[in-house]
């Protein structure tokens, strides 16, 4: 079983996220340009361009072509879950939230632009992830893309990203936060929008229920695992190696895996969750599953 | 061209419609855990005295084209979502910094500004999520959905309702043509259109109804701020802040020229519609009441 999920020795994990990354970045950049009014657009495609790890749309597409789909018939999606990823960073940057100024190395956006176009250019990232999905999407029968819709307005509202949020700003200086509520804020506030990225990949990807359901299995898992190496980085890592700032999480006094279980307990829940999500993939061709299994050693073994 | 007012009663349509998708908004949004962001998104969503304009003009643009009302009641609803979404981030201290909305405090003053936000953040997707798990499949094909998820996304994105905000925060005086348009017409123009589309209008049917809906959230706009000085100058106190408006730009008078053009150009387009005979008279009334305010919905 363990032999059956490694990854195959002719994977080149590096040189897919690198070859991924880029059609992503690529097609990012085409998917925002500097319309008027320029200051807006700018502030979007700061955020959105800063060069993130593109893990989001990346598992969208790995999901997509798991299942029998081409790349193309995923990336105005994976272009989408990235749009609202970048949004949310920008919304939790600001002052009433986390109040950060670093984020990916550089100044937060309401740093840049101000609070204001730092606002509006969340608001319209999210508009443009589903004016991209529903007009950009071709190839895939209309009934899918309209599923894909739904699944993504579910993951990123308040049954999933905004849920988290709001139990996360209302936990933190809390001494009593027991492990249910600190798994509630990280299945709502990483794992939905991880999740909803595979499922988008997998529902365009033309892929039948069941595997979409095992694939959100997946999701789930690897969405946990996310959060328990972020908090396991967040004290053992620097913010130079982190690019964002290090020990904010102690500073804010809020609730973390380290705190609640120690760091090697953490540890150990990582493993667990890593080994959980592939087992998911089992039942799928391997050569076709070693980029999804790879995504998830990559958020397991991470060291930003 | 003039409609007896004795066949048709705009008043009753509104009042009508606007029980029947506050009964669905109210349905919408359930409470549950974490409750406080359902309260916020409620708060401003279901605030009493909402007109409910963008749906009733929507329902409206649907039964133009013949298409059963149930079929624009999910679009609607979410047309609402996403309005109260923007109206609750414009007026946020770092943008409009408005204490009240509609009659009662803002959003932000009784949840607090990080609850605003995120109200907001929920409420957008919440409006599409909406149309797509409840517009009657058999009513309405899919690949029109989606030009409607588009309409609306484009409406209050980068171009649209943001531009104007931005505009409106950042510009200068010269842009309040654009910021009206954008602001206040660019609601308007996307209920018409979301009504046309969900009915399969042509293409040419749609871009009469952008421009139609477009005039009447403008005219609807003017007169408001018009309204507002008249009603500032009994009082006895002049508008202080030059506002990015027809009235604080070029004063009453222009404003009043500007509404009479609009409820002009809004007509003139409808009277494209003559083909679908009566059933385009919700949409000439909408125009006479948006520049005469005949009777008062909602708010009494």
């Amino acid at each position: 079983d363990e032999i059956q999920n490694e990854t195959p020795a002719t994977f080149d994990f590096k040189a897919y996220m690198l070859q991924k990354g880029n059609s992503v970045n690529q097609a990012l950049d085409q998917s925002v340009s500097l319309k008027e009014p320029q200051k807006v657009h700018e502030a979007m495609r700061y955020s959105l361009l800063a060069g993130g790890k593109r893990v989001r749309p990346v598992l969208c597409i790995a999901a997509c072509e798991l299942v029998g789909g081409d790349e193309s018939k995923a990336m105005p999606a994976a272009c989408g879950v990235e749009m609202i990823h970048t949004m949310s960073l920008i919304h939790d940057d600001l002052p009433c939230m986390d109040n950060d100024d670093l984020r990916r190395g550089k100044p937060t956006n309401h740093k840049v632009f101000g609070e204001d176009v730092a606002v509006l250019a969340g608001d319209a990232l999210l508009a443009l992830a589903f004016e991209h999905i529903a007009s950009a999407t071709v190839g895939v029968a209309p009934a899918r893309i309209i599923r894909a819709i739904g699944e993504l307005a579910r993951s990123i509202g308040s049954e999933g990203l905004v849920a988290g949020q709001v139990v996360d700003i209302g936990s933190t200086g809390l001494s009593d936060v027991g492990l249910e509520q600190l798994e509630f804020i990280h299945v709502h506030k990483t794992a939905a929008l991880l999740e909803g990225s595979v499922v988008l990949g997998a529902i365009l990807g033309g892929g039948a229920d069941e595997e979409v359901e095992k694939l959100r299995k997946f999701a789930r898992c690897i969405g946990l695992l996310f959060q328990v190496v972020d908090d396991i980085l967040d004290v053992t890592m620097s913010s130079q190696e982190l690019g964002k700032t290090a020990g904010k999480d102690l500073v804010a006094d809020k609730v973390t895996y380290p705190k609640l279980l120690g760091v090697q307990k953490s540890r150990e829940l990582a493993e667990q969750l890593n080994k959980e999500a592939k087992d998911q993939l089992s039942g799928f061709d391997p050569e076709k599953a070693a980029p999804l299994i790879a995504l998830a050693n990559y958020i397991a073994y991470r060291q930003n | 061209l003039s409609i007896p007012s004795t066949q048709f009663d705009l008043r009753t349509y509104w009042t009508t419609l606007i029980e029947e998708i506050n009964q669905n908004l109210n349905e919408a949004i359930p409470v549950q855990y974490p409750d406080i962001i359902y309260e916020a998104m409620r708060y401003s969503v279901l605030a009493k005295g909402a007109k409910r304009a963008p749906p009733v003009m929507c329902v409206a643009a649907c039964e133009l084209f013949g298409c059963h009302r149930r079929a624009a009641f999910p679009t609607a609803c979410a047309l609402e979502m996403v309005h109260a979404a923007s109206l609750i981030h414009d007026d946020l201290p770092s943008m409009d910094d408005d204490p009240s909305r509609r009659g009662q405090p803002s959003n932000h003053t009784i949840f607090g500004v990080d609850m605003a936000i995120l109200a907001g953040d929920a409420l957008f997707p919440l409006g599409f999520q909406h149309i797509v798990s409840h517009t009657p499949p058999d009513l309405v094909p899919e690949p029109r959905l989606l030009r409607v998820v588009a309409e609306i996304a484009r409406a209050v994105g980068s171009t649209g309702m943001a531009a104007g905000q931005f505009l409106d925060l950042e510009g200068g005086y010269e842009t309040v043509e654009f910021v009206q348009e954008k602001k206040f017409g660019e609601m308007g123009e996307c209920s018409a259109v979301c009504g046309g589309l969900l009915a399969g209008a042509g293409d040419e049917e749609i871009q009469r109804l952008r421009r139609y809906g477009r005039a009447v959230g403008v005219l609807y706009q003017v007169v408001n701020d018009v309204l507002k000085e008249k009603m500032k100058r009994e009082k006895g106190d002049e508008m202080k802040k030059k506002e990015k408006s027809y009235v604080g730009v070029f004063g009453v008078d222009r404003a009043l020229e500007v509404a009479e053009d609009l409820r002009a150009k809004a007509k003139r387009e409808l009277d494209g519609f003559e083909k679908y005979g009566e059933s385009v008279v919700p949409l000439y009334s909408f125009v006479d009441y948006a520049a005469d305010r005949g009777f008062s919905v909602g708010d009494q």
